[in-house]
């Protein structure tokens, strides 16, 4: 990443540090101090969260301070949309889509199966590849899934005892 | 000591069966190749193999998690040397003269080299381990809840320091992050659940294995995929194996990298990358050959590998006696211990004095193991850095998946896995370093119980936790190391120490 990048990005990471440790700041005074039970003052639960939350917005202060001087705060659409390349929208669709979506709707193996495939067979995809190429791809994709659906399944269900998802 | 020696015999000769031998081959055998893998490292590989192994008995899954561990932070000095890539980030010194060597047609030179260099680094380590683990434990029955708030605090300031030296802030955040992640669920003092609004999953807190495996696991693989300059090898290796001549020449390095290896796994949170580097760095200072470190020099390389495999032993010694991990695999080798039943912590050596020596036997079998392996299998294992990462991701994330889901069966764990992997994905490209959030995490319950626990027996004066000698250690440092992180206080300093030396 390059410095002014960087800098970018400390800017935003700091405004959402603050943020995160203002809530926990805000939600540890919430919480109770249990005097009906008369308890002592000094263990009450929010005590800890609170001070953590507190050399949060501490360090996120300081990064802020440090991304503004170096003028990280100057964002554009450009710089934001930048920072998240195709490859990565592609792995995100592909494994949030498999482990948050299809996994607990479909039975395990029927998931992975269909994870798998796809997985291999887009990043392996080649524009302008002729098509014994696309052919040999896809057959290997065929081939890894089917081992790897049927493999782990067997492997937790069967040796580990574990109940699949 | 005499009695120390003998449970350390009784221990070894118990792992001497054909099964446990087997255990000992095919877990350092499958390290090695985790920690060959670039993407793959040493604290996924115990991560994952944690979900495998516990309906084992402890004494089975310790011993093979350990196998992994020692096998995988010898197992990244492979494409470190070959690829320039460092198979774990505790690698990354060996890429500096291990590359050259490959590139100049000494692939095979280098990874015997390696070998040679791992293998007696960690030799000195479990030296260190069997000598000081007991002597620790002793000293840390003085540790009360003053002393264990500290311990936690100056473990996230100094592994965030060391381990984001250009910017230490980043490693702070990353540590406190970390402690604040252990503050959601059920505090251990009136079970008050903290941050959990009323979700049932999130009153049971953030496990420590799914978060990890999200963090080195699913972050990795996006890592590794979304990186443009992935490279898998070609090519043929000579003979691996090292003359003897050059070891006994270097053995004055090859010590003192194995003991700054181990004080640098011993710090809480620093772990095998810092004790590569700064084996590597005292090399070069005190070395005749200086001009060759950076062009293949042999004695840099076995520096930096008998500094990274030193370190192993070193974090297993907080972990044994402290119950405070010294990196970040040994913070998942921790929390295997907690689920078979192991106390680690001060009364180890009162409540389970065989294990300590147990623990030494198992480090050395993984040591031989990586020595025969690593000499006998360099062929085989090159197969391993020849798998396209497009067909190796996809398993290795389903692995992630089911690992998250197993321990517990709770879809919520695979979800925290999610959540980790793309938060360590977004933070390590912003060059946040991820051993002081994962020391955050296992440290946040002690540091939280110690503070409140302390305030009670004090009474709400907070001068004990000043004034206690062993307290008073341990703030001082915290306090200087964050003070010489400021620019204008670290010249004034400098400038100070100048002048009286003039």
């Amino acid at each position: 990443m390059t410095p002014a990048r960087m800098a970018k990005a400390d800017f935003v990471t700091a405004v959402i540090l603050i943020a995160v440790g203002a809530g926990a700041l805000v939600e540890s005074w919430r919480m109770p101090r249990l005097e009906h039970l008369s308890v002592n003052p000094y263990t009450v639960p929010g005590i800890v969260p609170g001070l953590l939350s507190g050399v949060l917005i501490l360090l996120g202060a300081v990064l802020l301070a440090r991304a503004v001087r170096q003028g990280g705060w100057r964002l554009d659409a450009a710089s934001l949309s930048s920072a998240v390349g195709g490859r990565l929208v592609l792995m995100l669709l592909l494994t949030l889509g498999y482990a948050a979506g299809l996994v607990g709707r479909l039975p395990f193996w029927a998931a992975t199966f269909l994870f798998v495939f796809l997985f291999v067979l887009l990043f392996e995809w080649r524009a302008g590849r002729p098509p014994a190429g696309h052919l040999k791809s896809a057959a290997i994709a065929l081939v890894l899934a089917v081992a790897v659906a049927a493999g782990v399944s067997a492997l937790f269900q069967h040796v580990f005892l574990v109940r699949l998802p | 000591m005499p009695e120390g020696l003998a449970l350390f015999a009784q221990a070894l000769v118990g792992f001497l069966t054909p099964a446990q031998l087997f255990n000992v081959l095919w877990a350092t055998l499958l390290g090695i190749s985790v920690g060959m893998l670039p993407g793959l490292t040493a604290t996924l590989g115990i991560a994952l193999m944690t979900t495998l192994t516990f309906k084992m008995a402890a004494g089975d899954a310790i011993l093979i998690l350990i196998c992994m561990y020692v096998g995988a932070i010898y197992g990244g000095s492979r494409s470190a040397i070959l690829l320039n890539i460092p198979g774990t980030p505790a690698n990354a010194a060996t890429t500096l003269d291990g590359h050259p060597l490959a590139r100049s047609g000494r692939a095979g030179r280098a990874m015997g080299l390696a070998t040679s260099g791992s293998v007696l680094g960690s030799v000195v380590g479990i030296l260190m381990l069997a000598t000081i683990a007991p002597v620790l434990a002793d000293f840390a029955l003085a540790f009360g809840a003053f002393e264990f708030f500290w311990l936690a605090v100056f473990g996230i300031v100094i592994a965030g320091h060391l381990t984001a030296l250009r910017d230490p802030l980043k490693g702070w955040i990353a540590g406190f992050l970390g402690l604040l992640v252990a503050m959601i669920g059920q505090e251990g003092i009136h079970a008050y659940q903290r941050f959990s609004f009323g979700y049932l999953d999130l009153a049971g807190g953030v496990g420590l294995l799914p978060a990890l495996i999200g963090a080195f696991g699913f972050a990795e693989v996006l890592m590794v995929m979304t990186d443009p300059s992935y490279q898998v090898v070609r090519g043929k290796v000579e003979s691996v194996i090292p003359k003897l001549r050059e070891l006994f020449r270097y053995w004055r390095s090859i010590i003192r990298s194995g003991l700054i290896g181990t004080l640098m796994g011993l710090i809480p949170g620093v772990g095998e990358d810092m004790g590569a580097w700064a084996s590597y760095a005292a090399a070069r200072r005190a070395s005749k050959e200086r001009d060759r470190f950076g062009k293949g020099s042999t004695e840099g390389l076995l520096a930096a590998e008998a500094g990274n495999n030193a370190a192993v032993p070193g974090a297993i010694i907080p972990v044994l006696t402290l119950a405070v991990p010294g990196s970040a695999p040994a913070a998942v080798l921790l929390a295997a211990m907690f689920i078979h039943g192991v106390r680690p912590g001060p009364l180890i050596m009162i409540e389970f004095p065989s294990f300590v020596y147990e623990v030494v036997a198992m480090v050395l079998l993984a040591t031989l193991a990586i020595l025969v392996l690593g000499l006998l299998l360099t062929k085989p294992l090159l197969l391993v850095l020849r798998v396209p990462r497009e067909r190796l991701m996809p398993v290795i994330f389903v692995l992630c998946t089911i690992g998250a889901f197993a321990i517990a069966s709770r879809t919520f764990d695979i979800w925290v896995m999610l959540l980790f992997g793309v938060l360590g994905y977004a933070l390590r490209r912003m060059d946040y370093p991820m051993a002081p959030l994962v020391l955050g995490i296992v440290l946040g319950d002690i540091l939280d119980k110690s503070l409140r626990r302390g305030l009670v027996l004090s009474d709400g004066d907070p001068t004990p936790f000043f004034t206690r000698p062993i307290s008073l250690v341990l703030w001082l440092v915290t306090f200087i190391t964050v003070l010489l992180s400021f620019g204008a206080i670290r010249r004034l300093m400098t400038r100070l120490l100048a002048g009286k030396r003039e």
